[in-house]
């Protein structure tokens, strides 16, 4: 296996491809009596329209067949379910889809092999029926309620309604329940063979082991697959304008929430590992510095009884989007758009503190460090930054290099008016 | 990992958790006080307002400055109501300093003296917080209070527990009420504070990498100097009082799409060992994937997507959850009820008995392997004033027969069904 050490956190990642095209990577922690194991496949909400390999036609299916199929296929077919044998195994196991990836998983302290066995198992052999799949609109028929009972989820997606016009970035994961009514066991079948190959997946596992052994071990449990060729993904054009500046939905919240989104340009630069990473940095720290805890911005209109609280900063990116996301509850929504749009050319006149720079690089590099406590963390951050072409330890290194010269140019590219809009949930 | 307690003074305990395991230092403070509607608002204020500033670090920019210098040192504060107490949590969490890219540094230290000095070191104007600071913090409660009702799931648990302790501490919310936020003014609340910190059980909790210097380094600080004795002012919890109760059934209407389904459950316990019984009750019942809420409510019915029970052992307490249809209410309860019946009956096997030990004991097993965990873990113990290693606590999981459970399972009485609809 090929050793990738990082000697700031003083961690080491063992990454190996194997012969069928899975990527396995492994992180030690000795002396950790919890173990974590995630497998997850590269096929999320997004991926609606693709071409199957060997196929011409252009297959295209309803929203929330990526989250349906996570549900579905803990289903065995000698009638069991594999999360109620993960459980009996005095394991934590779940499931989670993202907009660009599924991921099973488990942690324990004891009995690691046999859940080993049982995920590898269920994800290697699907099993689906009419009637399964039917009695599973029920259920999830009430996740969708329950997301739309969340004012902090419904002020999400009504952002991304107003920033993209075609990007499927902006559909609910769980889809609707008139999309997954849609839904049957063929569609599950034709989306599980095509996105659950080998090569389009990746597992990582952390916790106390020894590497080459354990690698034997997953190789043992992998089922024989045919090469398949390159699955065709179809994204839609997405034009840089936004929809619509302001988005307003009414529900039964105490004070108004907000997000303030900024449509951000993917380009030939942003496919670049190391550019990637450092623009993710040089976002974090450009947020905290204009609305973090610290900020002139956050002082003054806590001050004045505006904001309660500091609001979430989000810097989120795929392959084919990105997007800021401010998002803080406020008694005066447009005056917290007004102060931040004045702030933020007030920072691109006079270009950004020195000292504040230094200070907020240090902050960031600290909250890197804090991400390898838990073997929960290291995983499913590994898991992650993969799928998105980057290994986590990258941004410990590329930190280093990140300057205020830089740091200016990313605010004048991202923080234009014209991109920036305004999501309100509020009272009647 | 080595836990150790050293009474400072007598209420006020220090204790340290050595272990190497983790890249941070976490230092917590956490006062504990009896709840009650008089202080509950003040207790509120009190810890948003300390978050301001301290007499060295005057203002919540400089507090926060300084964190950030500090390689993002997270500062947070908490408020729990645990049993019959308020808790006021504050923590920092920092890298150790064998992960900074600088070495030679020494945060730790900054850390603890931070952290000690914005909680017993408040900013002072004339006798009283400052008034500026205490305006924008009543308001923030006012806030907090009025925030209830925005988690609609939580909201419905929230009411559930003020219809089961209607007039009593517990039924109090904990981050207070409104009415009381205009008779509260900078001196009398300073006044106050003086006597919370004075008369409050204190813990002192320091997790990571630690040597032996760090206890008397706090010994020796300022702030704790000019701490006084005290005998704690906190409630250990009591076995529940038997009464005959009626089933108290409450609908609520609020503009949701899916209705919230609440149950509460009173466990007429008689001695403390049987909280071990009642936590593999819970288990079996509603606690894991396993469960009878689980496997009836959704995967057999397909009612909902969140089934489960959670158990409060501080008040021997269970709460149902679920998030159903509005229309199969009905159904919905028919269900629960039925799995509560069969669990007396000791429809359960003894398959299911040995699935839950084992859940339980992993979770008992990774205490070590999380900071937070490791320090509630021992803040539990403090507060119910028991000292249960984590083999005995296995033990104790392992030796439940079905016996017990079923024993407990005819204690078990519906106190509160609570149903929010539109």
């Amino acid at each position: 296996m090929q050793i990738i050490e990082n000697l700031k956190v003083k961690e080491k990642l063992y990454i190996e491809k194997l012969a069928n095209g899975l990527t396995v990577m492994i992180i030690p922690k000795p002396g950790m009596k919890k173990k974590y194991m995630i497998w997850g496949t590269n096929y999320g909400s997004n991926d609606n329209k693709f071409i199957v390999p060997g196929e011409q036609e252009v297959t295209e299916v309803p929203n929330g067949v990526a989250h349906f199929l996570e549900h579905k296929l803990f289903e065995q077919e000698d009638g069991t379910n594999s999360l109620d044998t993960l459980t009996a195994l005095g394991v934590n196991a779940n499931a989670y889809t993202t907009n660009d990836h599924t991921a099973y998983l488990f942690e324990c302290t004891d009995n690691f092999y046999e859940a080993m066995d049982e995920l590898m198992d269920y994800v290697q052999h699907p099993y689906f029926t009419d009637e399964n799949v039917e009695k599973e609109k029920g259920i999830i028929g009430q996740e969708i309620r329950m997301y739309d009972d969340y004012p902090d989820w419904r002020v999400y997606l009504n952002t991304l309604e107003a920033m993209y016009h075609e990007n499927p970035i902006k559909i609910d994961i769980t889809g609707t329940i008139e999309t997954i009514s849609k839904i049957d066991k063929d569609i599950l079948y034709k989306c599980y063979n095509t996105f659950y190959h080998p090569s389009n997946m990746a597992m990582v596992i952390s916790g106390d082991f020894k590497p080459e052994e354990l690698l034997e071990e997953v190789k043992k449990r992998l089922v024989e697959n045919k090469p398949c060729g390159e699955i065709k993904r179809i994204y839609p054009d997405e034009p840089e304008e936004i929809v619509k500046p302001e988005i307003v939905q009414k529900l039964e919240v105490s004070n108004p929430i907000y997000t303030i989104g900024i449509k951000d340009i993917r380009n030939e630069k942003s496919q670049n590992k190391s550019e990637i990473v450092k623009k993710q940095l040089s976002m974090e720290i450009l947020l905290n510095l204009i609305f973090g805890r610290s900020s002139k911005l956050y002082q003054a209109l806590y001050k004045d009884g505006i904001i309660y609280g500091e609001p979430s900063l989000d810097y989120e990116f795929g392959k084919n989007y990105a997007h800021v996301l401010i998002t803080g509850m406020s008694s005066n929504p447009r005056e917290v758009y007004r102060a931040f749009k004045e702030r933020v050319e007030e920072l691109k006149n006079n270009g950004i503190n020195k000292d504040d720079f230094e200070r907020l690089k240090k902050m960031i590099y600290g909250s890197y460090v804090k991400e390898y406590n838990d073997v929960q963390d290291i995983a499913r951050m590994f898991l992650s930054d993969y799928f998105k072409g980057i290994y986590s330890f990258d941004y410990l290194e590329e930190i280093e290099g990140i300057n205020v010269e830089y740091l200016n140019q990313v605010l004048k590219d991202v923080f234009k008016e014209d991109k920036m809009v305004l999501s309100i949930v509020e009272n009647e | 990992m080595e836990h150790e307690i050293k009474e400072i003074k007598k209420g006020i305990k220090f204790h340290t958790l050595n272990t190497d395991k983790f890249k941070t230092n976490l230092f917590a403070i956490f006062l504990s006080t009896k709840l009650n509607r008089e202080n509950v608002t003040k207790n509120a204020l009190i810890s948003m307002l300390l978050r301001r500033g301290s007499k060295t670090m005057k203002t919540q920019e400089e507090i926060s400055k300084k964190m950030e210098e500090l390689y993002g040192a997270s500062f947070d504060c908490g408020l729990d109501k645990t049993g019959d107490n308020q808790v006021l949590k504050f923590y920092i969490e920092a890298i150790n300093d064998k992960y900074l890219p600088e070495h030679n540094e020494n945060i730790l230290k900054t850390v603890i003296e931070s952290l000690l000095d914005i909680v017993f070191n408040p900013y002072i104007e004339n006798e009283g917080f400052k008034k500026e600071y205490l305006e924008q913090e009543k308001n923030n409660v006012k806030q907090r209070i009025e925030g209830k009702i925005d988690n609609k799931a939580r909201y419905s648990l929230e009411r559930c527990i003020e219809e089961m302790y209607k007039d009593e501490p517990y039924g109090l919310y904990k981050f207070g009420y409104e009415e009381d936020l205009d008779k509260i003014n900078e001196k009398d609340l300073y006044k106050y504070y003086s006597e919370l910190i004075n008369s409050c059980k204190i813990d002192i909790f320091l997790s990571g990498s630690l040597n032996g210097t760090i206890e008397k380094f706090i010994e020796q600080n300022e702030n704790i100097k000019k701490l006084q004795e005290r005998e704690p002012n906190f409630e250990i919890p009591k076995l529940p009082e038997k009464k005959e109760i009626k089933e108290n059934v409450v609908t609520e209407s609020m503009d949701v799409s899916q209705g919230k389904l609440v149950i509460g459950l009173n466990v007429n316990i008689d001695n403390d060992e049987e909280k071990y019984w009642t936590l593999m009750y819970n288990s079996i019942l509603g606690g894991s994937a396993n469960s009878k809420m689980f496997q009836n409510v959704r995967e057999k019915a397909h009612l909902a997507y969140v089934a489960s029970s959670s158990y409060y052992r501080f008040k021997s307490i269970i709460f149902i959850n679920s998030g159903i249809e509005i229309s199969n209410y009905e159904k919905a309860l028919e269900v629960i009820k039925q799995q509560i019946e069969d669990m007396k009956k000791g429809n359960f096997t003894e398959e299911e008995i040995e699935n839950s030990k084992k859940g339980i004991i992993a979770a008992i097993k990774t205490i070590d392997d999380e900071q937070d965990t490791g320090i509630t873990y021992y803040f539990g113990q403090e507060l119910s004033n028991s000292n249960v290693s984590e083999e005995d606590y296995i033990k104790k999981i392992e030796n439940i027969t079905k016996e017990n459970i079923v024993d407990i399972a005819n204690k078990v009485q519906i106190n509160t069904i609570y149903f929010l609809k539109d």
